[in-house]
């Protein structure tokens, strides 16, 4: 061990120490002449299949066992645990006394790297935490529940068999109607581990042709014309001897159309099964969320497209209310200067719509805001206005499907594009296997996936510090005669986020805040809403039959003072508290006198 | 009402929450047992005679079984909140095809609490069925070629409820649910003031009232209409104190969710009494998981306040309007507000202005909104719902239903509109002098009989009292320690919605006789023929054809236009490479009208004289049937 890194241990050591005493400790202002070393290393340019994501997951638990708890939520049909990372600073609060980030991804099995950067945020924020003041900072302040992946089945099926391009989970569905379930999956006939396309070379009885430009691509050919392919669609068999090939894979279903706000059935929402939360993953989801009232914040990560994602899921659902759009405006326009090649989009006007989605459910149901990033745009393959520009000139080596190729070529080293292979097929006779690999397309090339999760988590950071955030001022006590006291107190929210959005003040399904006054020999006579305290004005009286616990249904907006007015009787000490499922509660004192 | 009321406490795994709610409800539970021991009766046992308790019920069920071993089976098909199974009595002989590929029945009864009458209904369609299979021809083929599902009590604990010292007459299971979502949860229900053994109204002289004497009886309620120069003086609530001191009485009170409010279709998303979300509940949970886990079931009949069988849907496939207890109503309108208390409205001091951009009304397609689920049925269903109808009005003679309720969320619009089966719901009963030998019309004997258009509670009271059913409890003064001078009265919880045990006595056989109806009806597929030509070179052409000699087609309209009924597969059972040309190794149709009508198919294939090919016909509602074929 050298000097150095000698130094850097001592330094990191040193930091160590100040965390146990002083959880609010500002990061030491010693520089060095290098970045310090991480206290633990994890690969982000790689893919984890399911059984490395809990090896990596327990490795972070067993470093910072402080603040991380690796726990499971239940099974999947599979059998695997849907394993969870809560990130929580005990000495700031139990868990259930601070506003939550919910944090899941991976519930279209093939749409992967949502755990990367599940992994990446749990390490960034562990890392970082004494360091960056922010950081610290969010730690202490809020609670974190991460799931890297809430479809396990789904992604193991993705690594390790067919499962290019498989959103479902494992229950079983009987797809094709005889009475066997999942009984005709996709085949990897050559046992390349790779799901290829199946053509077929029928001279001059084909609709497909070998391109000129690259003898590599196929393309439909000009009408008029005859070309020398069919393509036969994706790698597989007969399985059941019914005549069909690859009717009825495993699943059949879209595990993010399960959920319970505007849940449709099948003929109007595909795969939405028979109910809401009838799968095991869904179910053991909102078991969780449903007893965890403190979250506030919600991101669903996805694949892909380059998209910040809000509800509503279909148009008939109506617009959501103006006040909370104008909440998730800011995050997300703010969110869209954060990452570039995403935008900000409503999901049935911007995407497609959809019925029984999870972020509807835990806008509309649980009263979170919610987001559901699309993570990797194509457009980042050539990324830089140059680029682009000669991307639409026809004659460019990188313009259309040529782009993909020399992508792969030059960048990719030719790893990403399987060459056709002749295959005897039991049903097609003599085929040609070939085409690209399943990491092509909608997963960012692993080089590029640091920046990706890192962009991604920034956005989610900065949703998850905009969760509202209650504090209440030092009361202002004003004799008015004999016992009687007008006692006025401001109440802040300083973040972006109100305590309960408007349409889940307007569905009764959060908790009202609370705003009590106590006190041994105190009455009160009357409670108000002030509305500018810097002018003259009437108060809004609070009609309500119990002054001691007024109850705001509709919450505490965002970036706002509220200054209630009491008129009360009595002398000692009062106590005025403002409790708040996903603000936090908090209280103050004052003296009548 | 939030959807959790354990809020505050600290929980690290989903598990913690059913583990917490269980110490909740334990002491809950044994101080409601403690209360039974000490009054082992229900409130007015008198009416309740001959209504069976969970234990009766469960034991009654057990008889049956016992006593046809051959012919029924008892299925747990999941355990309540307080510990109670949900029974599922299978009816049909043991002996012959596999249940599972029979055509069935589904019958289930008594999703609302309050609605012990259905209950006994469908115990008494059970036994009639038992008892008779040996003597009645047509119960003995529906039970040799069909199978009842019978879910007698689907919400026991709901149901138990009326068992207790005191009666609420509520519908809902025991869940705790925050109904008025003010943070606290089941804090303020009613209370017995008067300590008759159930709760009633209570009517307040108020000159801000809604509500006057209803002048055509003087033991009901209306609201005051001012176009008639009519003016409100009086006040309605439940009977009952403001516990919690939030000025609303008893607008949060023990439970729970409405089971047949809990289902998907027209579901009441936020809605008193429906849950926190579609099919949240132990109980709707197990018939869903049963019903989708049976896709034999054909035909559901649920007994509860919904109706299309005294009533047929109209000509546009819509269900004729639900008249509840106006009584009932008025008092349920008095708690509407408690939930929206606490609304502010005041801004101040915003630190910012959020803008209004492309984030809500901005968008970048303006697509139609997608297609929308059927609420209508089907035109094409249409006459089999009027055909059934007509046939249970002929069977039963009901043509008054009692109190009704909107069907939002029911059980038997699923079964329809999202399962795909004819689907059809009844009280069961009717508001009928129940006496054989009375004059047995719908003409009311009551005080003045009432008209066409009188309300609905008088048409009740007027049955009441031509029925010798003592339903209304006189309004009598009590000094309320809130509201001063108030008077206690109206129907009883138990009378307003179930009648004398030998009304059920009579309307349980013909519901029976009903039910077995039903499974006439079912689609009847089989192979009608087949025939073999050998063309030589090994070459044979099979024919054959399916029909349905059923009465219904192997699937409604609506069942085909849902994708959930599968559509009737026809399979020949060869290696796919002998199949030289025609029909494909597997067919499918989608629905094939009863009655006799036909799919034909047509196979070449290779093959050698002697050979035995099985054919097989599979309709999920309709049975199935397989044909050996040999080659010659």
């Amino acid at each position: 061990m050298n000097v150095m890194n000698r130094f850097s241990n001592l330094i990191l050591a040193c930091v160590g120490l100040a965390l146990v005493g002083l959880p609010l400790a500002t990061p030491s202002r010693a520089q060095q002449a290098s970045d310090p070393q991480h206290t633990l290393r994890i690969d982000f340019n790689r893919w984890h299949d399911y059984d490395e994501l809990q090896v990596d997951l327990k490795k972070m638990a067993d470093t910072w066992p402080d603040f991380l708890t690796y726990s499971s939520l239940g099974k999947s049909y599979g059998g695997r645990d849907i394993t969870m990372m809560t990130i929580n600073n005990p000495k700031t609060g139990p868990e259930m006394s601070k506003p939550a980030m919910y944090i899941e991804a991976n519930v279209h099995g093939n749409e992967i790297q949502g755990a990367e950067v599940s992994l990446y945020t749990i390490w960034y924020l562990m890392e970082n935490y004494g360091k960056k003041e922010m950081i610290t900072r969010l730690v202490d302040e809020r609670v974190f529940y991460i799931i890297p992946t809430v479809n396990p089945d789904g992604r193991q099926y993705f690594f390790e068999d067919m499962g290019s391009g498989a959103r479902t989970g494992h229950v079983p569905v009987d797809d094709d109607n005889d009475g066997l379930y999942d009984e005709d999956p996709p085949n990897d006939l050559n046992g390349n581990g790779i799901r290829e396309q199946m053509r077929k070379y029928v001279p001059g009885e084909g609709n497909y042709r070998i391109s000129h430009d690259d003898p590599r691509m196929m393309e439909p050919v000009p009408a008029g014309e005859k070309g020398d392919y069919i393509l036969l669609g994706s790698e597989g068999i007969d399985d059941d001897g019914d005549g069909r090939i690859d009717e009825d894979g495993p699943g059949g279903y879209d595990p993010n159309r399960n959920w319970a706000a505007d849940w449709q059935p099948n003929y109007i929402q595909g795969g939405s099964m028979d109910y809401p939360f009838q799968l095991p993953t869904a179910r053991a989801i909102n078991d969780f969320l449903m007893s965890h009232p403190n979250i506030a914040g919600v991101q669903s990560y996805h694949n892909s497209g380059g998209m910040i994602l809000r509800g509503p899921g279909a148009e008939w659902q109506g617009s959501y209310p103006r006040e909370d759009i104008a909440v998730y405006d800011i995050l997300g326009k703010n969110g869209e200067r954060m990452i570039p090649y995403y935008d900000y989009i409503v999901i049935w006007s911007g995407l497609y719509t959809v019925h029984g989605g999870f972020i509807d459910w835990t806008n509309d149901g649980l009263g979170i805001i919610s987001f559901s990033n699309e993570l990797w745009n194509g457009g980042q393959y050539y990324n830089s206005p140059k680029l682009q520009e000669q991307q639409r000139d026809a004659d460019s080596p990188i313009a259309g499907q040529k782009g993909s190729f020399f992508f792969d070529d030059y960048l990719e080293f030719g790893s990403q594009y399987s060459e056709w292979t002749e295959f005897e097929h039991p049903e097609y006779g003599t085929v040609e296997l070939g085409g690209w690999d399943k990491m092509r397309g909608r997963i960012p090339p692993r080089f590029m996936n640091e920046e990706l999760s890192h962009r991604n988590m920034a956005f989610t950071l900065y949703q998850a510090d905009q969760m509202p955030k209650m504090s209440i001022h030092t009361p202002v006590v004003e004799k008015v005669g004999d016992d009687v006291y007008r006692v006025r107190v401001d109440i802040e929210n300083d973040r972006v986020a109100p305590t309960i959005t408007q349409r889940a003040a307007e569905n009764n399904v959060v908790d009202p805040d609370l705003l009590k006054i106590s006190g041994r020999n105190v009455e009160v006579i009357s409670a108000g809403w002030v509305g500018n305290k810097f002018t003259p004005g009437a108060t809004q009286l609070i009609d309500q039959h119990d002054l001691s616990r007024i109850m705001i249904r509709n919450g505490h907006p965002g970036n706002t003072v509220r200054t209630v007015e009491y008129l009360v009787r009595g002398s000692g000490d009062v106590t005025i508290a403002y409790e708040s499922q996903k603000g936090g509660s908090v209280s103050t004192q004052a003296r009548l006198r | 009402m939030h959807p959790m009321r354990q809020s505050a406490k600290p929980f690290t795994l989903a598990g913690d929450r059913a583990a917490y709610r269980r110490i909740l409800i334990l002491p809950a539970l044994m101080l409601v047992l403690n209360v039974c021991a000490l009054a082992p009766r229900a409130a007015n046992a008198q009416d309740m005679a001959g209504y069976h308790s969970y234990d009766q019920m469960t034991a009654a069920l057990k008889d049956l079984v016992r006593q046809n071993p051959e012919w029924a089976r008892l299925e747990s098909t999941g355990k309540t909140l307080e510990g109670r199974d949900i029974w599922m009595l299978e009816l049909g002989s043991q002996k012959g095809s596999p249940m599972a590929e029979r055509p069935a029945l589904l019958v289930a009864a008594n999703f609302e609490g309050n609605q012990l009458a259905t209950s006994e209904l469908a115990l008494r369609m059970a036994r009639h069925l038992l008892e008779n299979h040996g003597s009645d021809a047509g119960i003995h083929q529906s039970l040799v070629d069909h199978v009842y599902y019978i879910f007698p009590r689907v919400n026991p604990d709901g149901a138990e409820k009326m068992f207790a010292p005191v009666q609420t007459g509520s519908a809902t299971n025991t869940y705790a649910f925050d109904d008025d979502n003010d943070g606290r949860t089941d804090e303020d229900g009613p209370e017995d003031l008067n300590g008759d053994g159930m709760i009633t109204l209570m009517r307040v002289l108020d000159p801000n009232g809604e509500y006057m004497i209803d002048p055509a009886d003087e033991r009901l309620m209306k609201k005051a209409d001012p176009k008639k120069g009519e003016s409100g003086t009086y006040s309605l609530y439940w009977e009952g104190t403001d516990n919690d001191n939030d000025g609303f009485y008893n607008e949060d009170a023990a439970g729970g969710v409405d089971i047949n409010r809990n289902f998907q279709h027209e579901y009441p998303y936020y809605q008193r009494g429906a849950g926190p979300h579609m099919v949240s509940e132990r109980e709707s949970r197990a018939i869903m998981d049963f019903t989708i886990a049976h896709r034999n079931i054909a035909m559901v009949l649920t007994l509860g306040p919904n109706d299309n069988l005294i009533s047929a849907p109209n000509n546009k496939g819509e269900l004729a309007k639900a008249a509840g207890v106006d009584l009932f109503s008025f008092a349920d309108a008095s708690m509407a507000d408690a939930s929206t208390v606490g609304m502010v409205t005041i801004q101040t001091n915003r630190f910012f202005r959020g803008g209004f951009g492309r984030g809500g009304n901005s968008s970048s397609n303006s697509g139609g909104g997608g297609r929308r689920p059927a609420t209508t049925v089907n035109n094409a269903d249409l006459e089999y719902f009027t055909t059934v109808s007509k046939q249970y009005g002929e069977l039963t003679g009901i043509k008054n239903a009692p109190a009704l309720s909107k069907p939002e969320g029911a059980f038997f619009q699923y079964a329809y509109y999202q399962y795909g089966v004819p689907s059809f719901s009844t009280p069961g009963w009717g508001l009928t002098a129940a006496k054989a030998d009375s004059t047995a019309d719908d003409k009311p004997r009551g005080r003045g009989g009432s008209s066409s258009d009188a309300s609905f509670d008088k048409k009740l009271a007027d049955w009441m009292d031509g029925a010798g059913v003592d339903g209304l409890v006189a309004w009598t003064a009590y000094d309320h320690p809130s509201l001063g001078n108030v008077e206690i009265g109206g129907f009883k919880p138990f009378d307003a919605v179930n009648p004398p045990a030998s009304v059920l006595d009579e309307m349980g056989p013909k519901n029976a006789a009903f039910a077995q109806y039903l499974t006439t009806l079912f689609a009847d597929v089989r192979i009608a023929k087949t025939e073999v030509i050998n063309h030589g070179g090994g070459v044979f052409r099979i024919k054959a054809e399916v029909e349905n000699a059923g009465f219904l087609p192997t699937s409604t309209a609506h069942g085909v236009t849902s994708r959930s009924v599968k559509p009737t597969m026809v399979q020949l059972g060869i290696d796919p490479a002998d199949l030289l040309s025609g029909s494909a190794k597997t067919s499918f149709f989608q629905a094939l009208d009863g009655s006799g009508n036909r799919e034909s198919y047509e196979w070449l294939i290779k093959g050698k004289r002697g050979d035995t090919i099985e054919l097989k016909v599979v309709a999920q509602k309709g049975g199935s049937d397989t044909a050996s074929i040999t080659l010659q």
